[in-house]
């Protein structure tokens, strides 16, 4: 259990007790920023197993890295670029394994696993999100993920993905394109 | 939301001058959500806490590797310098026949040195 004072906390006061070896404080950071690293990680790789492996890694990768956060960046803007990181690492991953195995577009070997709705509307809604994601080409899906997803503003997605404001905005543009595409024919 | 109204609101959502907070916080009540297991800061803990005590082992391992590596190389160079030096002494030049210990040897030495006259 996450000791109840930690969920007030600040980010900076979490990260101190945490590299002092404060497991409660760790537990807390995690807990705040799960669901933000699910929503960039799941909306990358889809709703499987292997998600939740890489956001254990992600928090995993946090802990051991934490001494080198300066506080310069938000902790969350720390936290998205690890998360954006391994999932692209995943995504290569993923590439070259179905490369050597298969003709085929890697696109057509992911799996459109979706959560569970008992609406037969929000199923269909889940759907349609996790199938226009997961057919994009990765360099928009992370645009579009950040977005969408996450609600960021096209200035933070440029800082969390270290790319040029211009390339962000031209990149949202042709992803809207393909977004388009897409939807017509699901 | 129907399926055609969902499709719209992801179009509009690239759009540069959406409302990003309104088009999430609608996805998310169309139940567009993600999350992970309900034990999930648990589990990350347990790998940290109790794995890492593997790791930290592991890692201490690899410094005290790093440590007798080190410790070797430098006594082979120590070595190799005190190898020069005895050359340079014994020979009086560091050329490569000095190296060799073949000296300046004429045919009728080597003659006499494989036939003992």
């Amino acid at each position: 259990m996450i000791k109840e004072s930690y969920n007030v906390s600040e980010d900076s006061e979490l990260v101190k007790a945490a590299l002092d070896g404060n497991k409660e404080a760790f537990g807390a950071i995690v807990t705040r920023y799960q669901k933000m690293v699910a929503r960039t990680v799941k909306g990358m790789l889809g709703d499987s197993v292997y998600s939740e492996d890489i956001g254990q890694e992600v928090f995993i990768k946090l802990y051991y890295s934490l001494s080198e956060f300066r506080g310069e960046a938000k902790l969350s803007t720390y936290i998205q670029r690890i998360a954006v990181n391994l999932t692209l690492n995943e995504m290569k991953r993923r590439k070259r394994f179905f490369s050597m195995f298969s003709q085929k577009g890697n696109n057509e070997l992911y799996e459109y696993e979706v959560p569970d709705h008992d609406n037969e509307e929000r199923r269909e809604a889940s759907e349609i999100v996790a199938k226009a994601l997961q057919t994009m080409d990765p360099k928009f899906r992370i645009i579009v993920t950040m977005r969408m997803l996450q609600g960021y503003s096209t200035k933070e997605t440029a800082e969390i993905l270290n790319l040029p404001l211009g390339t962000v905005l031209s990149r949202l543009s042709r992803a809207q394109e393909q977004l388009k595409k897409i939807l017509k024919k699901l | 939301m129907n399926s055609s109204e969902i499709k719209n609101l992801l179009i509009s959502s690239l759009n540069s001058d959406a409302d990003l907070v309104e088009t999430s916080s609608l996805l998310e009540e169309e139940g567009i959500s993600y999350d992970f297991s309900k034990n999930f800061s648990e589990k990350v803990l347990d790998k940290i806490f109790i794995a890492g005590l593997a790791i930290s082992h592991e890692m201490d391992f690899l410094k005290t590797l790093n440590f007798v590596f080190y410790r070797i190389a430098l006594t082979g160079i120590a070595a190799i310098v005190l190898l020069l030096i005895s050359i340079y002494l014994k020979e009086g030049s560091l050329s490569f026949n000095s190296f060799l210990g073949i000296h300046d040897n004429y045919d009728e030495s080597i003659v006499s040195l494989l036939t003992g006259n």
